[in-house]
């Protein structure tokens, strides 16, 4: 699904030049569940921004679904994101204006889904999500655990082949951390490609595959020791 | 997707109350100032257009710089409308009508009215000015010179329900008239107002005698610039003649000698905003008012725009992750542009809702300052209305534009971190905004005072007569004037009755021209005449220079003697004028020569923007205006007392006064009521300004917290947070009030160049208003700055 070639993003100020990423190169295969982990500054979230096309790379190749979309312009990547990719934040990210139900309806909405299908589609997934009883409520009014899982039902409501995480338990304590990665292995379970940044190991032991970065640089890739739920 | 537009921006609205209220609020009273302006101008500009044909009908002007004397006005001679009937096939109509500035007493049987504005016209008046007749003719009405015409309100005066039509009525004692038409009240405004039309046919053939205003109305397709050079050839040809036999040179001479003579048109419908000319009808409106509301209702809906962009942005950060969110989820720039364009356009749109609401309020507010009789449910309702939907959308779109923009450009992998940084541009776009309106408040402060200033000063300048407790009563009968000299006695028995006189005008009404000379002296001068009674310049209180005033022992009629005012004697060189001869020319029946007797001092008679005028007065026994001195104390029983005894002495007309200082005031009232609606459209703009500063100053002071928080803890004051936070915000207005300083100088140099009488351009306007200006930007912003300084750091510091 996923293939770099000497990926390389440089971040320019007035003064300093920066490399985020330092030719990487790997493969994500369709149904994947992969971690990226590493210190802070490694460039974990800039490559899952280059990953998502939130960001553009410097040099190197970036092919998803078999096509080059390295140079895409802002258009074409905002195409091929909303059509693709889902996105869950450490820090939610949910519009406070809108409601539960508004909020995960936002994507169908840019994708011009109709009405009635919206509707369907989003009572679906938040039955599914087991915030059903929520749906008319605001973000505020929620538990951190309950944001996120509205984030995740965000991600998912366009039925995205790919996945992007980032740290999505880093704001949450460990019971409702725990129920949101769980939530990610069911969705792996059910085919969706999942790629997630993550600091801790007990969450990048859910996945099938750890890619440790440093520098900008991928220094190990390894198989994980858990592939099915963590105790 | 634009119902989620719509959701997300009455629920921004909702969270954000203070921002949406000085968003709302600033645009809704910029809207009603506009709604307001756009009233006043469809108002003013709507003179004289309700009547058929409009742009095809003009007046007769004459423009004169002739033996001394400087005619500017819409006058023209009697036989001008029958030359032009006669001899020109491209006019359909013209007219010739002459005004009255004196109510006159109609009689119908034992009813009595005193009708304020009458009219004589010829025949053909009402094919030009086409009234709705309620009863009669048109073509018929005026045909003989004992026909009146009554608009419905005078026809229900005199005769209550009862059916005027062939009725009698009596003209002031004099005629008597018999009704051959009733017209309904014109459709709209113009420059005119005549309660009733009395019927003139007669023509006098003096061509340089002007006294009547012409109006034409031409063919339709008639190229009105080649009818003037026909019209302007045929009237000289008739002048030219009489000038010669008049000043008895040849007219080429009259030419060479420096003088002037000629006719122009004016067009029907800008009359009323552009004629300023001596002996005008009534007091015509002011297209200088048009253009500073106008200007002022641009910079006010500006003023709230600014506010809009300022808050917008400077609240951006709030939107950011809004922004990066819809943008992952799909939305594109151009989704985005439309989503906060919609929000700004939802926003103008309940501001003006709310504005027309206040204008709505303000109508009748405005109508009594301006003197005008606007309405918004009017005929031009609908295009009120579309105007104030396109402002509303313009402004909406304007105001939006830039946050729009601003905000849809965020990179979503940026603000989703929360890595919001305020743009550099961003704060030195909103700094330039802020001294924009600033700079617009600075001129509209220091533009009110200097108004007030000019305004003030020509109430306090000295007038040179003292009308205090003048009483003034028009004389209505011979009788009356005949034997006024000793009916003064009966009024002078009481005690509180002080000084007796009268004249054939007084302060505040049109004075006339004349021609004189001095024996022996081959200059003539174009002099202004008051004719007077004894004791006038006494119970004036008008000063004597030189010489005597006039008395009954030594000035009789028949042997005229002169005084002249200060100006006569500057303005023709005249040394020692007492003793000297000064000749009247009487029509053309020549020279009529008396002695000067006296100089006084001068005393204005006309508004402040026209200079004094050189002037003569002589004893005459037939002048028409009594001028009544009384005592302040228990003046209504004095008014009584005249009223019984001017009522026995003059049944035939009710009695009927005003006060002299009132009526010279009126000529005032313009320029006071425009101080007036500035000061109100002043005040407006600095609230505006003043809610967009604490808008801002809030929010800098919340963008701030974490700074304030870090000070706080490194040991910093209050005082100085406060400082901090306010200095940036001063700087900004001082520099607005500079910059305002040479444009509003220029502006109100320009203002008082109407006056002939005007102030020195003060400093201190200049110094007040930013003072003001920082006073009230500091108690805005310094508000602010107190519960951002006193905040806890501790609460700061957990910011972001």
């Amino acid at each position: 699904m996923i293939q770099l070639t000497d990926l390389t993003k440089v971040y320019r100020t007035d003064e300093i030049e920066s490399t985020a990423l330092n030719k990487i190169s790997f493969n994500i295969e369709k149904g994947e569940f992969v971690s990226i982990m590493g210190p802070s500054g490694c460039g974990k979230s800039t490559l899952l921004n280059v990953l998502g096309l939130l960001d553009k790379p410097e040099s190197g190749s970036y092919q998803f679904l078999g096509e080059e979309v390295g140079h895409f312009n802002e258009k074409q990547r905002s195409n091929v994101r909303k059509a693709n990719i889902g996105f869950v934040f450490q820090n939610f990210n949910l519009i406070d204006e809108l409601t539960v139900f508004e909020n995960i309806e936002l994507p169908l909405i840019y994708n011009k889904v109709s009405k009635s299908e919206r509707k369907q589609r989003v009572n679906e997934i938040i039955e599914k999500m087991g915030i059903s009883h929520r749906s008319s409520h605001f973000p505020q009014q929620l538990s951190g655990g309950q944001q996120q899982r509205v984030a995740v039902a965000r991600a998912l409501i366009t039925r995205p082949p790919l996945v992007l995480a980032d740290e999505p338990t880093g704001n949450l304590d460990s019971s409702h951390g725990n129920e949101v990665m769980e939530l990610l292995c069911e969705l792996h379970e059910e085919g969706t490609t999942i790629v997630m940044v993550t600091h801790s190991s007990h969450d990048a032991s859910y996945s099938g595959r750890i890619i440790n970065l440093l520098d900008g640089q991928v220094i190990s890739e390894k198989k994980s020791t858990l592939t099915q739920k963590a105790v | 997707m634009f119902k989620n537009y719509i959701k997300v921006a009455f629920r921004t609205l909702n969270k954000n109350r203070v921002f949406a209220f000085i968003n709302i609020l600033g645009l809704a009273l910029g809207l009603t100032i506009t709604i307001l302006v756009f009233l006043f101008i469809n108002d003013q500009t709507s003179y004289d257009k309700h009547w058929g044909g409009y742009e095809r009908i003009h007046r007769i002007g004459l423009k004169a710089h002739a033996l001394g004397q400087q005619i500017d006005a819409p006058i023209s001679p009697s036989p001008a409308a029958q030359t032009l009937r006669d001899e020109f096939t491209e006019v359909e109509a013209v007219t010739r009508i002459r005004t009255r500035g004196q109510e006159i007493m109609m009689r119908y049987e034992e009813n009595k009215v005193y009708i304020k504005k009458e009219v004589s016209a010829d025949s053909a008046f009402f094919k030009v000015f086409d009234y709705d007749f309620v009863h009669g003719s048109p073509t018929l009405a005026l045909k003989d010179d004992n026909n009146i015409v009554l608009t419905e309100e005078t026809a229900s005066k005199l005769f209550g329900t009862e059916n005027p039509m062939g009725k009698v009525v009596n003209y002031d004692n004099r005629r008597d008239y018999i009704v051959t038409g009733v017209v309904k009240k014109q459709r709209g405004h113009s420059h005119f107002q005549f309660d009733m039309f009395v019927a003139s046919n007669q023509v006098n053939p003096q061509w340089v005698s002007n006294n009547f205003n012409t109006y034409i109305k031409l063919r339709e397709g008639v190229d009105r610039d080649e009818f003037y050079e026909r019209m302007s050839a045929s009237f000289m040809k008739n002048v030219e003649p009489q000038i010669e036999e008049f000043t008895k040179t040849p007219i080429s001479e009259f030419y060479q000698g420096g003088n002037s003579y000629a006719y122009h048109l004016e067009t029907l419908a800008s009359i009323h905003l552009h004629s300023h000319k001596d002996w005008e009808i009534e007091q015509n409106g002011d297209i200088m008012y048009i253009y500073v509301f106008m200007g002022i209702a641009i910079l006010v809906i500006l003023i709230a725009g600014i506010n809009f962009m300022n808050l917008s942005t400077a609240r951006s950060s709030k939107r950011a992750k809004e922004v990066g969110v819809r943008k992952v989820s799909g939305a594109s720039k151009t989704m985005l542009i439309g989503q906060f364009l919609t929000e700004s356009i939802i926003q103008s749109f309940i501001a003006l809702f709310l504005a027309l609401i206040l204008v709505e309020l303000f109508i009748p507010g405005f109508n009594n300052i301006m003197n005008t009789e606007i309405t918004l449910f009017n005929a031009s309702f609908n295009k009120t209305i579309i105007f104030a939907f396109i402002v509303t959308l313009c402004y909406g779109l304007f105001a939006g534009s830039y946050p729009a923009f601003f905000l849809s450009s965020f990179q979503p992998v940026s603000v989703l971190k929360g890595d919001f940084t305020k743009t550099k541009g961003g704060a030195i776009l909103r700094k330039v905004l802020v001294i924009f309106q600033f700079t617009a408040s600075g001129i509209l402060i220091i533009g009110m005072i200097i108004i007030f200033n000019q305004i003030s000063f020509l109430h306090n300048k000295d007038i040179g007569f003292n009308g205090d407790q003048v009483i003034v009563v028009p004389l209505q009968t011979d009788d009356m004037a005949d034997n006024f000299r000793t009916y003064k006695e009966v009024f002078l028995k009481n005690s509180n009755v002080l000084g007796v006189s009268r004249s054939s005008f007084l302060p505040g009404d049109n004075p006339n021209q004349n021609m004189f000379e001095l024996e022996g002296s081959k200059e003539q001068m174009a002099l202004w005449n008051m004719e007077v009674d004894y004791d006038f310049f006494e119970t004036l209180e008008i000063n004597l220079l030189e010489g005597r005033l006039f008395n009954i022992e030594q000035d009789i009629d028949s042997i005229p003697s002169f005084i002249l005012n200060e100006t006569a004697v500057k303005s023709y060189n005249i040394e020692n004028p007492v003793g000297k001869r000064l000749g009247a020319y009487i029509d053309d029946t020549g020279i009529s020569y008396g002695n000067i007797v006296g100089v006084i001092e001068d005393f204005h008679t006309e508004g402040f923007n026209q200079e004094i005028r050189p002037m003569v007065f002589r004893i005459d026994n037939y002048t028409w205006f009594a001028s009544i001195k009384i005592s302040a104390d228990d003046a209504q029983t004095t008014i009584s007392y005249i009223e019984d005894e001017w009522n026995r002495l003059e049944p035939t007309h009710p009695f009927r006064y005003t006060f002299l200082d009132q009526k010279f005031g009126a000529l005032l009232k313009q320029q006071e009521n425009f101080g007036t609606m500035f000061l109100f459209l002043t005040i407006l703009a600095i609230i505006i300004s003043a809610m967009g500063l604490y808008g801002l100053s809030s929010f800098t002071a919340e963008q701030r917290t974490k700074e304030i928080g870090i000070r706080k803890v490194l040991g910093s004051s209050v005082g100085g947070i406060m400082n901090m936070l306010t200095k940036d915000f001063l700087k900004l207005v001082l520099i607005a009030n500079i910059i305002s300083w040479p444009i509003i100088y220029l502006l109100a140099k320009n203002w008082l160049n109407n006056f002939s009488y005007q102030i020195e351009m003060p400093i201190l306007p200049y110094i007040f208003a930013t003072l003001l200006s920082m006073i009230i930007a500091l108690i805005t912003v310094s508000s602010q700055a107190y519960i951002a300084a006193n905040s806890d750091p501790v609460n700061a510091l957990k910011y972001e």
